[in-house]
Parts: C-alpha cells; structure tokens; sequence
C-alpha cells in the first residue's frame, strides 16, 4: 500500500476508536444537521469525552462549547466537521493546528455541486496533506461503532443499531437510514456502520483493509455508486479473503446506465462497463448482490452459522409441499440432496411415525412436536453426508412453534454445521422467528433465498480453500520492443489502428498463433508470395485508408494457383481504388488460408475503472447475436484462463459434444494468457479483436485468422 | 460615505443579529466560523444591511461574501 494507504490504516484507529470527540460547527437548534450529530453522539452513550466547538454558543445541551477547535486544552482524537462546505477548510485547517489527524467532515456542498465544490474538496485534500489528516466524506451521514467500549453514533442516522458482526459501508447516506431501519427490524446488527460519501481522500479501499483487520467483524458489505479504483478493490477482496477468511458482499448501482456509443471493435461492444463490473467482482471473489434484502439474506448465513465444507444439505419440514418447494429451489441454485447413511435411516425410522418420509426431504408430518424436529436434526446433522440442515415449518394447529425454534438454536450449538431455517407464514410463527432472530439463526421467508444464501455460502468456502494461483510470466523483452516499435510507428503515422500484417506481426511478438504471411506491393510479389505461402491462401487489402476490407472488394479468399492469385491481386487493386480513389494503399497481404475449425473469439477492452480485460466467446459473424462471452480483468492466471473457456455455453462444442473430436482448449487457454501479457505490456492497446480465431482439434493448436487492434 | 462610517453601521446590524458586542467584532471575522451565523442569520444580515443602508444588493452574491471586511467593501459599492 502507498504512504497515504498506510496512514489512513493508523488514523482510522481514532476514527472508530476515540477517546475524545469534538463536534465541529455544532448548534443548538433540533432537527439541523450539525445538532443531530452532537446529539446522536450523546444519545449513543458515547464511552468518552464530547467537546462541541460553536462560536457565539457558551453550551449546548448542558455541555461546554468553545469557539474554536484550537481553544480546547484536551487532546482532541476524532474531528467531526459540520460546519457549511464554505468554512470546511478553515476548521480542518485548525483541526491540523490542534493535532487532530482523525477527521470526518459530514457536510456537503462539495465536488457534488459542480466545479466550486471540486476546487474546496481539493482544498480539503491539500491541508489534510499539509498536516498528516486523514478524512472521511465530505458529503456523507458520518459512521458507527457499535463495539460496548466505544459506542459512538457520530452520524445523523436516527439510532443506534444493536452490536453484530456485519461491518457496512456506504457510498449513499440516504441508503444508511434506510438499511438501518430494514436491519433493526430483522433484528440484524453490525460491527462498524460507515458513509463515506464523496470519498475523497479515505476510500473504500481502506475501510476495507481496516475491516479486515477488525475483530468485531465477520462480513462485509459494501453499497459502491460508482467504482473508481477497480483493480484495487479487486486486489482488497482477494487480500481480504486470503489474510482472513472473510467474505465482501457487494451492490453496485447503475447496471442500467450502460453507455449506448457505437463501439469499434466486437469486444468494445460486448463488454459493457456494467459487463466488467460483474465478471471483475467475480473473479475477485466479491459477492455481488441484486438488491439489499438479497444482501442481508446472504450477509446473515455468513455472520451466524459455519461455512459450509460442501452442497449437500438435508430438508426437516413438516409439510409435503413445502418440502418440495425447498427441494426444487435447492436444486436450481445448484445443491445437492444429501443421501442419507444407514444409520441415519435407522436413527429416523426408529424416532419418527411410520408415515413419515425418512428419505430426503425428511417430512416429520404435520403432527410433529419439538421432539421429532430434534430427533430428526440430530440425524441429519451426525450424517457425513450432509453439510447442512434446513428446517422448514408451517404453522398447523398442533405445531408448537417457539418449542421448535428453541429446538433449532439448540441444535445450532451443538453441532458446526450451518442450519437455516424458513418458519412459513407471519402472524403464527412471527415469535419462532423473533427466538430465530435472537439467537443468531438465519431465517428466510423463502425457500429460493435459504438456497441461494446456502449456496453462495458453499462457493465462498471452495474460494478460501482454493489455493491462489500465479498470473503467467512476462513477455521475452526482444518481442515487447518490436511490439512497441510497430505500434509507435503506427501512431506516428497519425493513425489508430494497425493495418493486419503490422498487427499479425505484433500478435506473433506475443506467440500468439497467426498464419504464415506477408506484404506483397505488386503483382509479381504476391505470386511468389504465394508460393512460399503454400495453397489455399487469402489475400487481404493494406490500406490505412480502408477499415473495413470486405465493403471495398478488398479481400479475396480460396486462392488454388498461381493465376488465380494474379487475377484476385488486380481485382482487389481495381475494386479499392474505383470505391476508393483517394485510398494510400501500401499492398497486399497474402496469408495461407486456415483449415476450417471451431471460431471463437478473443479480444481486450481498457476499462476506466478495471484496467484491461479479455474477453473469449463463440465467434463469427454471429459474435454479437449470441453473445456467448466470458470476461476477465487481466493479468490472469492459467485458472483464471481455464474457466473463462469453460465458462461459455458453447463450451461442449470445444469439449467434443455429441461424439464430435475435441478441439484444442489447451491452445485457446495459452492463447488467453499471451493476450493477457501483450495486454499489460502495451497500454497504448485500446482494443483488439482476433475473430475468428479457429480452433483446430486437439493437438492441432488455434489460428487467428482475422485480426484488429485499435490504439490510442 | 466614508468606509468607517459603513464599518461601523454594518458592526451595529451584525450585533443586532447575532445578539453579540460589536466591540468583540474583528474586520477578519468570518459569519459563520467566527461568529457562527447559520443559513438564516445570513439572510437576517442581508436584510439588515440593505434596511441600514436603503439598498437593494445581489443577494446570491452578497451570500457569498464571508468576512466583516468583505461585507463593508460591498456595500460601499451601493453607497
């Protein structure tokens, strides 16, 4: 991490620790902002000294206020600033004065309001830097510690939540009340609650790293508007996952803003921003949540019960149709029934009623009392064949729901296995659920949520005993220096894109497989080109003035002979210049042309946010119709290259489906990791697309047959 | 009119407003960290200033004038 990094890392200690507050541009008058925080602050029982700093006030609620921040003689850990956004930067500049590195500055009227509010967040930056200050927001709700020996509410968020062990940050202060809200009545609590608003000089990036390091929590949320540093949010949940085993659940707003401008390339077309955004937060292993409900419901399995070591879970229910309902949603969320041991059929045959269903599902029949749930827990949980529990229950007449609820925390204690629970229906079993609640037992409304929280569960846990592997090795320095020399000679040509021998070339600098060939400048040229070439070739138009080959009679394909290959060199020359008079052609590129195989596509898009990404899908014409791509940020690991191919639906078609040979995956894998290396090596890359690039069986490596690099 | 004379009438409105001495007034005063004016007292200060004097000022840029001083060499401009 950079020195700024780091001593965000020591001044967030005061931030979420202090001793001692002061309220900055603090009032007296209910219902403002700057009141609200001293109040919240006091109501919350803060475990240290409040110091409000209000000019023209002697008090405020009983308590001594001072004119200036610098008056105070205490040491001063933590500044809350709520003065206007016009005098910010007079009281951080003061708090630099006092020696208050920790700040939070609430107030807003900053780069959100247009240009004036940039240059005074710039300010902010500026006197931060001066004095060794590091500061949250400005333009946020503020934070909370929930930890018993601190209990700080330094927000305006109307209560204090319960203590827990979910840590939530937020680009969206409205959001915060809103969450609050939503948790207290689900019962759900938190370790640090945190706004961080325009976020400009601590990020979520090292709120994250604090979190990691913080006892008191055990998940991550993260609510992000907008992504400013992909890479390092990517590098922050891996660090996070490795360093400590805890899973960061993500809601990225503005999936549907995607940018409608006509892109150049295959790729700038298929990979939208939002596209990355969801293939990077996987590959990092970060959990990317629809909605805040769907959040809380996984953020909830990850905060009260293990993570599960495998899929295979057992259904309790006291009702066939539920049982059925929970079976189907566990199967499409991609779990397994567990099959249950011989002795645990013995153990359920012997505890529970004839008509019961001792297979799994386990149907205890509507009649069942707290006993036969117990009995039927304790079976399925000594089973080794089970990784999971799930109880489900509908209220009839003869269920005594609390008895059960208690049975289910019970068990939960007794065992390190995860149990979930669905109580159906609201008013009846609304005090199981309360006792659920209490005791840390996640619970869900519906068996599609219990699934889907079961089974994000159990990938979290193949992630953290997946060992990480290595990105691949840097390019020989001799093909990185011809790479750079073709592309500068492109750009000091005033042109961006490379004609296709320059960018086969280039392609081959990285060992990227393309067909032998070269540039034939007359007809005599390209006859004995094709000689050397070996029949069929292609042959293809070089012109920096043509974009698209095939619109002008550019390219001609199948060429058997010699004469054919004379006739195809005056036909493209003709063709060109009668559609395009004005055109500076530099020749002919003759190729020999590649047998027929499988086409896929492999391309590489620069992301604002996420750095480059590679992109592979079914190719062809048809590219943009099916649609059928996997994304990853680079550089990539031989893994990471591996799943993207899998990852396609066509992917049976490489495998060899329906009895055809298999192609050569392992050439298309290489291939995905020299394109990711040629990726890191030239920045000046916009775009590329290889498409097609064919697939020949296996053993028999891959071809790019077509080639187009953008550049900048 | 003589900037002393506006000094010392625009010292008399700020008093009156935030129910403060003018005496403890500096001409550095900034409204709202000095003398912990809030977005109504503002208002009441420009008010107060444009009655004092029988002007009439841009208000959105009079808001934005911070310190004493700054307000005396406004409001000489409407004098």
């Amino acid at each position: 991490m950079p020195n700024r990094s780091a001593l965000h890392q020591e001044n967030l200690e005061k931030i979420f620790n202090p001793s001692s507050v002061a309220v900055i541009g603090a009032n007296t008058k209910k219902g403002t902002v700057p009141f609200d925080i001293l109040y919240s602050i006091l109501s919350g029982e803060f475990n240290g000294l409040i110091l409000p700093v209000s000019p023209g006030k002697k008090h405020i609620a009983g308590i001594k206020a001072f004119k200036y921040v610098t008056d105070i003689d205490d040491p001063i850990d933590l500044g809350v600033i709520v003065f206007p956004s016009t005098v910010a930067n007079l009281a951080l500049e003061q708090c630099g004065q006092k020696g208050v590195k920790s700040v939070i500055i609430i107030s807003a009227g900053f780069r959100e309001v247009g240009e004036k509010g940039a240059e005074r967040e710039k300010q902010l930056l500026e006197i931060a830097g001066k004095y060794g200050i590091s500061f949250i927001g400005p333009n946020c709700l503020g934070l909370i510690n929930t930890d018993p020996a601190v209990r700080l509410n330094a927000s305006f968020a109307r209560q204090m939540p319960a203590a827990g062990n979910i840590g939530f940050l937020s680009q969206s202060g409205a959001l915060c009340t809103a969450v609050l809200d939503y948790a207290h009545a689900k019962g759900i609590g938190f370790s640090k609650f945190v706004s961080f608003g325009n976020k400009a000089d601590i990020s979520e990036i090292d709120l994250l790293y604090y979190l990691m390091r913080d006892e008191k929590t055990r998940v991550i949320l993260l609510y992000l508007e907008e992504v400013t540093d992909g890479r390092a949010l990517m590098q922050a949940a891996r660090d996070i996952r490795e360093q400590s085993g805890k899973p960061v659940l993500a809601i990225k707003s503005g999936r549907t803003q995607e940018g409608a401008s006509a892109a150049a390339s295959h790729t700038g077309s298929l990979a939208g921003s939002d596209d990355i955004c969801e293939a990077a937060f996987e590959q990092a292993g970060i959990i990317r949540c629809e909605h805040i409900e769907e959040m809380f419901n996984i953020a909830t399995a990850f905060a009260y019960a293990p993570i599960p070591e495998s899929n295979r879970v057992a259904i309790i229910t006291n009702a066939g149709g539920p049982g059925v309902l929970t079976t189907d949603a566990a199967v499409r969320q991609g779990l397994q029934l567990a099959r249950f041991s011989e002795e645990t059929t013995k153990a359920l045959k012997k505890a529970l009623p004839n008509t019961a269903n001792i297979q799994n599902p386990v149907d205890v029949i509507g009649d069942a009392t707290a006993d036969r749930y117990e009995a039927a827990m304790e079976a399925a949980f000594r089973d080794e064949n089970v990784d999971g529990v799930f109880v489900i229950l509908t209220p009839q007449s003869m269920t005594d729901i609390d008895a059960i609820a208690l049975q289910v925390v019970e068990a939960a204690k007794k065992f390190n296995k995860p149990v979930y629970t669905s109580f159906m229906g609201e008013t009846d079993v609304a005090s199981g659920i309360r006792i659920l609640q209490q005791n840390n037992i996640p619970h869900y409304i519906l068996p599609e949520s219990m699934a889907k929280a079961f089974s994000t569960t159990c990938h979290f846990g193949q992630l953290l005993r997946r060992k990480a592997g290595k990105t691949d090795g840097a390019t020989p320095a001799s093909g990185r220096l011809k790479a750079t020399a073709i592309l500068q000679h492109a750009a000091e040509e005033g042109f961006n894109y490379l004609q296709e021998y320059e960018a086969v070339e280039l392609l081959k600098e990285y060992g990227l497989p393309a067909p032998e060939g070269a540039l034939a400048t007359s007809e005599e040229e390209a006859a004995r080109l094709v000689q050397t070439a070996g029949f069929p070739v292609v042959m293809k138009i070089q012109s920096r003035d043509v974009m698209h080959k095939v619109d002008v009679g550019g390219v001609v394909l199948n060429i058997q002979t010699e004469a054919e290959a004379r006739a195809a060199y005056q036909a493209i020359m003709s063709s060109v210049s009668a559609k395009l008079p004005e055109a500076r052609i530099q020749g002919v590129y003759v190729a020999r042309q590649i047998p027929e195989g499988e086409e896929v596509i492999l391309g590489l898009k620069r992301d604002p946010a996420f750095g480059p990404v590679i992109l592979f899908g079914l190719g062809g014409i048809f590219v943009e119709i099916y649609k059928d791509v996997s994304l990853r940020v680079a550089p990539l690991t031989r893994e990471e290259a591996m799943d993207m191919v899998r990852k396609i639906k066509a992917y049976p078609l490489l495998a060899g489906a329906r009895g055809r040979r298999p192609r050569d995956v392992g050439s298309i894998v290489d291939a995905i990791l020299r394109l990711s290396q040629l990726a890191m090596a030239h920045p000046e890359i916009r775009e590329l697309d290889i498409n097609p690039l064919i697939v020949r069986d296996e053993g028999e490596g891959c071809f790019a047959a077509d080639v187009k690099i953008l550049i900048k | 009119m003589e900037r002393n004379e506006i000094k010392d009438r625009v010292l008399k409105v700020i008093a009156e407003v935030l129910d403060t001495e003018a005496s403890l007034i500096g001409e550095d005063d900034n409204f709202v960290f000095d003398l912990g004016a809030d977005s109504m007292q503002s208002l009441q200060l420009v008010a107060g200033f444009e009655e004092e004097f029988g002007i009439e000022m841009d208000e959105d840029k009079a808001l934005e004038v911070q310190t004493v001083g700054s307000a005396v060499d406004f409001i000489a401009q409407y004098v």
